[in-house]
């Protein structure tokens, strides 16, 4: 995303501007109001007796409030100008705008005022080249509206724009004449409403359930009270605390009411992805269950009731396969793209399961884990009956969208993402590495929940016979014994593609790795060919394919790094998980702001300075979310029986970290963790005195 | 093919439906709109077993739409997801309940397993 674009964003809409506050089209950026994957405002521009405006200041007061402070000419002469303007701009439910005229001279004055508006009601897959529409535009002075509507067949989007102020309004946008008195002010408020018609010609969100009762506090309340219900952190390095309650409020802007359930769930992020990605949704909250743990029920029940429950081509859809992708867009609508309900996706499915377990194991809601037996117990039959392309064990992916379909369908999502040492891509199906450990950790986590909660013993002895099954087959088929570490996938012939890549940590983190090759996993991690200083690449150099600003082809993510980091504690590479999450934190403490995405994989003493890719966004869900996952998995948070569990591995230079009120089946626990003096090697677990660098059982709070 | 979503609603709907998840549970209405009429199929869920009748009585969720949307839907031809987009299906009520068509109604006709693509052969 450009740097010099201005937004602010509620659940799946946002406002994207330039610095003045004015949106006009770019086939770059996504720029104007968007709101469930339609542009309602592609032109915004303010102009005073015909002259645009020119930016002194800019408040970015919350993510859903923004007010610039304007004069009117170039920055060339605009000192002398005798009035200012201020733009001040809120998102909620609909679009807010109040535009203040400042008089600062001791004459009377008057101006014209004028707001160009329209809109080319584009589908958020078409910023690039958006199909012509002719919305028919009716303008209405005496209502001070100006009435914007697309419509095909039955599909109907529109804006309307309403002004407190009277207002000339023509088809173009609206002209104020206004008088001021020395020293006065004027001022109106603009409201722009989005509506999607449904139901007898009203809003489609007005006759849902979901939506009458979903209680609308003000924005401001909301976030408050988000705020207080995460952990309180107090850290040394004060630009950890700035950058947790940064992650926080941004996993607070990123969330919003589907139509189909009644409570708020994480989008993908801006600008690209402002909606449900069952992927990015389920990281989320993997990431986040110490901090906000309420963002799973909610994604866990809207997911399952999205569950595949036929085999369609077009859609990817196999009974029992969890959600890739939904959007509400004119595409989607017609079809154009198949995300109305997209499930090509193979690592959603085993996620789910996964998910629904270490919830359990925070929370100990067991209604939820019996409540959601049939969508579990479905998704764990896909992994064997559709999800085995091959019939030899392995879970891989395939579209049978030729057309709009998604070829990559893992985290590693761009068509180029998978290919070999040499940049050979191999042939479809494809049995990536970490879906094989998502699928094994999926059973074994599945035969908990069949044990203790779903009285099926014989299902879980079946679970975790199988699971042994591909742990076993796993080792022997990707293991690269010259290379020492495991393919990135395999074959329909089950060759190995020998690339290496930070799938590795995937792997750490769901526990299909042999203990004993942990440790030359940890080394690929840690070297580098892989590490660059900031983080772990997506794929090492050294490698043909390798490109520092490839997303997946040597690029780094911060939400990967936080699997790794936790996969790598998990096998006791404690000392190399620090080191990421160090790196991690430099990143966000060197730029400042939400967690980026994903950075370059150049070296960190070549750059010094993170470098962004131009595609990369924030802030997004499993990036904010990655900086929690980093902090609890630093301060070791586990959840052990009825306790929470601490056992601290605090980078270098991060002195003492406390995080109090982690909300879990203890109620709330106290942690903290100091970081350990040179030349103390690394404990093993143990009961007994808790202190620095040793495990604790937290404190209840 | 006049008639494929009564014909389905009458013939293959009632009775139990193991795809459906057992916590679901709720009434939907489906009202077919034919030129000025409208006909009116009301489906009680309860633990995986659907009752269905011909009635008006209200429903946890209203599903409308003119009759060729329903039979499409019967002949596997139409996403519900997709309908309700394009408004050519409205709704009214706990729209959590409108997925269960996709449990209930067949999905395309020409679908095939992703075992059979695959041995077809990679791309």
């Amino acid at each position: 995303m450009r740097p010099h674009l201005v937004h602010v964003l509620s659940g799946n809409s946002f406002a994207l501007s330039d610095t003045q506050g004015d949106m006009e089209v770019d086939p770059y950026a996504p720029i104007g109001l968007f709101s469930f994957d339609t542009r309602f405002l592609s032109r915004w521009v303010l102009s005073v007796d015909g002259e645009r405006l020119h930016a002194l200041s800019r408040d970015e007061l919350t993510y859903f409030e923004t007010r610039f402070v304007l004069v009117p000419g170039t920055a060339s002469h605009y000192v002398d100008s005798d009035i200012s303007v201020i733009r001040h701009r809120s998102l909620d439910e609909s679009f807010h705008e109040r535009l203040t005229v400042l008089n600062h001279s001791v004459q009377p004055a008057e101006y014209t005022v004028r707001l160009e508006i329209g809109s080319d009601f584009a589908d958020t897959s078409e910023i690039l080249r958006p199909a012509p529409r002719r919305p028919v535009v009716a303008a209405d002075s005496n209502r001070r509206q100006l009435r914007l509507r697309h419509q095909r067949d039955e599909f109907i989007r529109e804006t309307l724009v309403t002004s407190t102020e009277p207002v000339a309004v023509d088809e173009q946008g609206m002209t104020f004449q206004i008088r001021l008195a020395p020293n006065g002010e004027w001022h109106t408020d603009l409201v722009v409403a989005t509506i999607i018609h449904g139901a007898g010609g009203r809003d489609l969100r007005a006759s849902l359930q979901s939506h009458r009762e979903h209680v609308h506090h003000t924005m401001n309340t909301e976030l408050t009270r988000w705020l207080d219900r995460a952990p309180q952190l107090v850290a040394d390095r004060k630009s950890l605390e700035s950058a947790y309650r940064q992650a926080l409020t941004d996993l607070a802007a990123l969330r919003y009411v589907p139509l189909t359930y009644r409570e708020p769930v994480p989008v993908g992020g801006l600008p690209w992805a402002m909606a449900l990605y069952g992927r990015d949704a389920m990281i989320t909250c993997l990431q986040t269950l110490p901090f906000t743990p309420e963002l799973t029920p909610a994604t866990l029940h809207l997911l399952a009731s999205v569950q595949g429950g036929q085999l369609d081509d077009y859609h990817d859809e196999e009974p029992g396969k969890i959600l890739a992708e939904l959007r509400y867009g004119e595409a989607a609508a017609f079809g154009e793209q198949p995300t109305a309900i997209y499930y090509g996706a193979a690592d959603t499915t085993p996620l789910f399961v996964v998910l629904l377990d270490e919830y359990e194991r925070w929370s100990g809601d067991g209604d939820l884990v019996r409540q959601l037996r049939h969508p579990a117990r479905m998704a764990l039959d896909w992994l064997d009956e559709y999800g085995d392309l091959c019939g030899d064990g392995y879970l891989r992916y395939q579209t049978r969208n030729d057309l709009t379909g998604v070829a990559n369908q893992i985290w590693r999502n761009s068509p180029d993402a998978v290919a070999d040492r040499d940049g050979r891509q191999p042939p479809f199906p494809r049995a990536t590495c970490e879906l094989q450990g998502y699928a094994y950790d999926a059973r074994m986590r599945g035969a908990r929940l069949a044990r203790e909660f779903w009285d099926d013993p014989a299902y879980a002895d079946r679970l975790e016979a199988d699971a042994a099954r591909l742990r076993d087959r796993f080792n022997r088929d990707f293991w690269l014994p010259d290379r020492e570490y495991y393919a990135l996938a395999l074959t329909p012939d089950g060759e190995p593609v020998d690339a290496l890549t930070s799938n590795l940590g995937h792997l750490l983190f769901t526990g299909i790795v042999d203990p004993e090759r942990s440790a030359a996993l940890a080394a690929h991690l840690s070297g580098p060919e892989l590490f660059t200083g900031w983080g772990v690449r997506t794929y090492a150099t050294g490698q043909r394919p390798y490109n520092p600003v490839g997303p997946h082809l040597g690029a780094v993510w911060p939400s990967d790094n936080a699997l790794i980091a936790a996969g790598l504690r998990r096998y006791g590479h404690d000392a190399e998980a620090a080191r990421i999450a160090a790196g991690m934190f430099a990143v966000v403490e060197t730029m400042g702001g939400s967690v980026p995405e994903v950075i370059a994989g150049y070296p960190r003493e070549v750059t010094k300075y993170p470098v962004r890719l131009p595609a990369a966004g924030r802030p997004q869900s499993w990036a904010s979310g990655a900086l929690l996952m980093l902090l609890a998995t630093m301060l070791g948070l586990r959840p052990c029986g009825d306790n929470l569990l601490v056992r601290p591995e605090i980078p270098v230079g991060y002195g003492r970290i406390e995080l109090t009120d982690v909300p879990g089946r203890w109620g709330r626990a106290d942690s903290f963790g100091r970081e350990r003096p040179p030349g103390r090697t690394s404990p093993r677990l143990r009961g007994g005195q808790s202190g620095p660098g040793q495990p604790h059982r937290a404190t209840a709070g | 093919m006049g008639d494929a979503a009564a014909d389905y609603l009458n013939d293959r709907v009632a009775g139990r439906h193991p795809d459906l998840a057992e916590y679901i549970r709720g009434t939907l209405r489906l009202d077919l709109r034919d030129g000025g009429s409208t006909e009116h199929w009301h489906l009680t869920i309860d633990r995986q077993e659907v009752r269905v009748s011909r009635s008006f009585d209200v429903a946890d969720l209203v599903i409308r739409a003119d009759r060729g949307v329903f039979d499409r839907i019967a002949q596997g031809r139409e996403h519900v997801a997709a309908a309700l987009l394009r408004n050519d299906l409205t709704v009214e009520g706990n729209l959590e309940l409108l997925m269960t068509l996709r449990r209930i109604f067949p999905g395309p006709a020409d679908a095939r397993h992703p075992r059979d693509v695959a041995r077809g052969g990679s791309r």
